[in-house]
C-alpha cells in the first residue's frame, strides 16, 4: 500500500522536512501534496483523494484545527487519518485536537515517531509494512 | 536570571539542535568555538500570558550542515534555504520552551521567524534577558536568548519564578 499524503503547513522549511522524514521513514509513498494554510488545504482535498493528512496548527489565513472541524464536518473526510505536527504546547489545545480524532507529533521529532504513528493511526500492521517475517524452525541442530 | 529558565531553555535548545538538525550542543566550549562569531540571527516574537522575543544568534559556519541535516545535502548549499532552516529552529526552540515556563495550559502565538545579519539590532541589550544559554556546534557556536517585554511581573506571576 502507498500513501497518498498531504502536508499542511505554512512554512516551506518545515513541508520540505516533513516529506524529507517521510522518505527516511521508509514508508510506501504516492502522491505527495503540499499546502500553506488550512484553506489551501480543503481546496486541495477536493481535487485529491489523500490517505494522511499531516497538520500544522498555527498557521495564517485559517489555522489547523479549523481545517480539521471542517474536515470532520465532512461525510467524505470524516474519517480521514489526520496527524498534527506542530509546536503546540498547551494541553487544552492539544486535547481538543484529540477529541477530533488526529495523532499529535510535537517537534522536534524522530522520523521513527512520525513513522511509528503513521502506522498506528493508518492501521497498518508491521506485517504489512515490512513484509512477512519468517519464523524460525525448531528443529535446528544445536 | 532564574536557574530553571535557563535550564528550560537549554534543554528546548538541545533537543530542537539534535533531533532536527542532528547536530550535537557542546557545553564545554572549545577555544575555536569561543572565537568563532556570531554572524547571524534569527529572531521569533510571541505574545500570550507573556510577550517577547526569542532570539538565536549562531556562527555562519555551521549553516551548511545544520540546513543540509535538515532539508538535504543540496538545499544545504543555498543562503535562502539556509536562513530558513535557522528559523525553523528558532521557532520550534520557541515553541518548546514557552510552555516549559508557563505550564501545559498556556497558549501563546508565535510570529514568522525574522532573519537578520546584525544581531544586536535584535538582541534588546536594552533589556535584560531572562534566560541565555550559549554552546559549541562543530567549529562554531549558538547563543539563544529569551527576553520578556514590559513588566517582567506578568510572567513572573504565570511561572512563579
Amino acid at each position: 500500500m502507498a500513501f497518498n499524503v498531504l502536508v499542511v503547513d505554512d512554512s516551506a522549511v518545515m513541508r520540505q522536512m516533513v516529506v524529507r522524514t517521510l522518505k527516511m521513514s521508509g514508508l510506501p509513498l504516492g502522491t505527495v501534496l503540499e499546502a500553506a494554510n488550512g484553506e489551501e488545504g480543503l481546496f486541495t482535498l477536493q481535487e485529491h483523494w489523500v490517505d494522511l493528512l499531516l497538520l500544522d496548527i498555527n498557521m495564517p489565513v485559517m489555522n489547523g484545527e479549523e481545517m480539521l472541524r471542517r474536515l470532520r464536518a465532512a461525510p467524505e473526510t470524516e474519517n480521514l487519518p489526520v496527524i498534527v505536527v506542530s509546536t503546540e504546547g498547551s494541553e487544552t489545545r492539544l486535547a481538543a485536537l484529540h477529541e477530533l480524532g488526529a495523532a499529535i507529533v510535537r517537534k522536534p521529532f524522530a522520523p521513527e515517531t512520525l513513522r511509528d504513528t503513521i502506522l498506528r493511526i493508518t492501521g497498518v500492521n508491521d506485517a504489512e509494512y515490512y513484509g512477512a517475517v519468517p519464523v524460525a524452525s525448531d528443529d535446528g541442530d544445536f | 536570571m532564574p536557574s530553571t529558565m535557563v535550564q528550560s531553555l537549554s534543554r528546548a535548545t538541545t533537543a530542537t539542535f539534535e533531533e532536527l538538525a542532528l547536530l550535537f550542543p557542546e557545553h564545554q566550549l572549545t577555544d575555536e568555538q569561543t572565537a568563532a562569531p556570531l554572524g547571524l540571527a534569527v529572531s521569533v516574537d510571541f505574545r500570550g500570558p507573556f510577550n517577547g522575543r526569542l532570539v538565536l544568534e549562531v556562527s555562519t559556519s555551521i549553516l551548511p550542515l545544520a540546513a543540509s541535516n535538515m532539508l538535504g545535502e543540496h538545499e544545504g548549499k543555498q543562503p535562502q534555504l539556509q536562513r530558513d532552516a535557522l528559523g525553523e529552529l528558532a521557532n520550534v526552540i520557541c515553541g518548546n520552551v514557552l510552555p516549559a515556563i508557563a505550564g501545559q495550559e498556556a497558549v501563546f502565538h508565535l510570529s514568522a521567524p525574522k532573519v537578520h545579519e546584525d544581531a544586536t539590532a535584535v538582541s534588546r541589550e536594552h533589556d535584560a534577558a531572562q534566560a541565555r544559554t550559549e554552546f559549541g556546534v562543530e567549529d562554531g557556536r549558538a547563543r539563544v536568548a529569551l527576553y520578556v517585554f514590559g513588566d517582567a511581573e506578568a510572567m513572573l506571576a504565570v511561572t512563579g519564578a
